[in-house]
């Protein structure tokens, strides 16, 4: 149960993340005051005008909302999928989402497709991965659901499988590539919030919010997965079903924002375990809170990203120096000693 | 409310061909326990599983008072009928109290919020199986007795009619055992239906008032009072080995050992 202390360190963990999320709109490489902004905007002027207000919304703002998306999705997505597959390592990227996502777009980079069209507010590229990426999660599925019941087992076999499969097609995609083609697919693979303009992020929060929403309906019946099929079974629930849903549509989920912000990872790793150590493991209130908590680190990491490296740091680079270190850090504290499948 | 759940003549195969049981009869009844007892591989955990629904049977039916069981759905029936399967081992962390409250998932409305009566059931059934002082533990840190009782709550919790628990004290020392087997027979003074499957022949005599035994490959080969069942001719047939049946010489029940192959050849 939730006593008064965790309750106030949700409550805190939240305003911490609404907080990181508001600080990511005004740090950035350019300095922008909000003053500035606010009083460009009282005396009528629009975002053409008014170059702070120019930045604020046509940069910051977009960029802000991707990474709260984009963190919100990759935590809850790690929620599930640890408890689907009774595993403290389990999201979409241990079983190689974002390999065969990388093996999308740079298809699409050799082939020069950059410019060929746009679907629905995705680039050829974007199109490309998601296609690659939900294609290879639905094959893993199909490959371990033969039996009624998912084998946790295979699942990983088939994506360790799948995974190194698209690295070799990296790879041959890599050996035809121009050198110049080479750098950018060199960068896709770092990951990126840097989103101008509003219809990427659009195309993003409207595939991905019906996810989220599907995901977070899971939350009692993955509380009664938690011990064992068998026993969910018993008190109704339909655990194939389960299954389905929440592999299927937390891969889609993943596929939809490794396509927009490319494969960053560790995300939905620590947070539902950072998160786990304050709610307790009830998935009603861990799964929401997961989903503010990864918002507000993402935003926590594309502000170290801009401000504390040099230059302009991959964001995919900021959440692996950030998120592996923590990992081994809740390794030590014993706290995966209940995990055993 | 008296209620009694039967196989009536189920078969039951898995994929792979193999019969496990055919035309199988078996039945629970509110306040009796059932023991469902018989050597590895004649098919007590199936037998069961398919009384709980989580398997169907091929052929036969498993009848829920005279209603087919396949006709409820999934929650109507974890509200009539509850399981634990063998060897539960949980993921997270819970406490004791949120372990029990989990029972009342087939209770809850679309959003699965605890009600003030859910948490009411879930202290009642806390103080049945005498873990209320257990309540704020983590369950993890709990020893394999007090995880079994508790098991037991959160299952209680589902406010069931009957039980269906497999081998619920395979992993307990003796006295822990006849702790849960006397807390079963309290439950079914109280008004539950019980079927536990158990490879204890010395227990399954003491606290079961029915006994269901199967054999590998032949089904059902007897049923009945433990007396009649646990009788060497029927325990040698069932485990295809010399099995010796005497009396307990102070409770009377039967005492059931296994012949040893040296004993068994002497001359």
């Amino acid at each position: 149960m939730l006593t008064r202390a965790r309750v106030l360190l949700v409550f805190a963990l939240i305003v911490v993340s609404l907080g990181l999320a508001a600080a990511s709109l005004m740090i950035g490489t350019e300095t922008v005051s909000v003053h500035q902004a606010w009083a460009d905007w009282r005396a009528g002027m629009t975002r053409y005008e008014s170059p702070s207000l120019s930045i604020l919304i046509n940069q910051r703002l977009p960029r802000t909302l991707a990474a709260l998306i984009a963190g919100a999705g990759l935590a809850l997505v790690g929620c599930g999928f640890q408890a689907l597959l009774r595993n403290p390592l389990a999201t979409p990227y241990t079983l190689g989402v974002a390999t065969a996502g990388s093996l999308g777009a740079y298809i699409a980079f050799v082939f020069e497709l950059g410019g060929a069209f746009r679907v629905l507010g995705f680039s050829a590229v974007e199109a490309s991965a998601l296609l690659f990426a939900w294609a290879d999660m639905t094959v893993i599925y199909l490959l371990a659901s033969r039996r009624a019941r998912l084998s946790p087992f295979v699942l990983l076999l088939a994506g360790v499988t799948l995974s190194m499969l698209a690295s070799s097609g990296i790879m041959l995609m890599r050996y035809f590539a121009s050198p110049d083609r080479l750098v950018m697919m060199e960068r896709w693979l770092m990951g990126g919030v840097d989103i101008v303009g509003y219809e990427a992020v659009v195309a993003l929060a409207i595939g991905v919010t019906p996810c989220l929403l599907i995901l977070l309906a899971q939350g009692g019946k993955l509380d009664q997965l938690g011990f064992g099929h068998e026993l969910a079974a018993g008190r109704g629930v339909n655990v194939p079903r389960l299954q389905a849903v929440t592999f299927l549509v937390g891969s889609l989920t993943t596929a939809l924002i490794v396509s927009k912000v490319g494969p960053i990872g560790f995300v939905g790793l620590i947070v539902p375990h950072a998160v786990r150590t304050v709610t307790g493991s009830r998935h009603r209130v861990l799964m929401p809170v997961s989903l503010v908590a990864g918002g507000g680190f993402l935003c926590f990491c594309d502000i170290v990203a801009r401000k504390a490296l040099p230059g302009e740091t991959p964001i995919g680079i900021v959440t692996a120096l950030l998120g592996g270190p923590f990992f081994l850090y809740l390794l030590t504290r014993r706290h995966f000693t209940d995990w055993q499948a | 409310m008296t209620r009694c759940l039967e196989a009536d003549s189920a078969t039951f195969a898995y994929e792979d061909g193999l019969d496990v049981f055919t035309n199988v009869c078996a039945s629970v009844h509110s306040g009796h326990v059932t023991g469902i007892v018989g050597p590895n591989g004649s098919g007590k955990s199936t037998l069961l599983r398919v009384l709980c629904g989580l398997l169907k049977p091929q052929a036969g039916h498993v009848m829920l008072d005279r209603k087919r069981l396949s006709s409820f759905s999934s929650l109507e029936r974890a509200r009539a009928l509850a399981f634990l399967p063998q060897a539960v081992v949980p993921i997270f962390s819970l406490s004791v109290f949120e372990v029990v409250c989990l029972g009342r998932y087939p209770h809850l409305g679309p959003l699965r919020g605890l009600r003030p009566h859910d948490r009411h059931v879930a202290e009642r059934c806390l103080h049945d199986t005498e873990t209320v002082s257990l309540r704020q533990r983590d369950f993890m840190t709990l020893s394999g007795g007090e995880r079994q009782r508790v098991l037991l709550a959160s299952i209680l919790a589902q406010e069931p009619d009957v039980l269906l628990l497999d081998e619920p004290t395979s992993a307990l020392d003796i006295h822990h055992q006849v702790e849960i087997f006397a807390l079963l027979r309290r439950l079914a003074r109280n008004g539950y239906g019980i079927a536990v499957v158990t490879h204890d022949l010395d227990h399954a005599a003491h606290f079961c008032d029915t006994l269901v035994l199967l054999a590998p490959g032949k089904g059902v080969i007897a049923s009945g009072l433990p007396e009649t069942v646990l009788t060497e001719s029927l325990l040698t047939t069932a485990y295809a080995a010399p099995i010796r049946v005497a009396e307990h010489p102070v409770t009377g029940a039967p005492l059931i050992w296994a012949e040893t192959p040296e004993e068994g050849n002497e001359c």
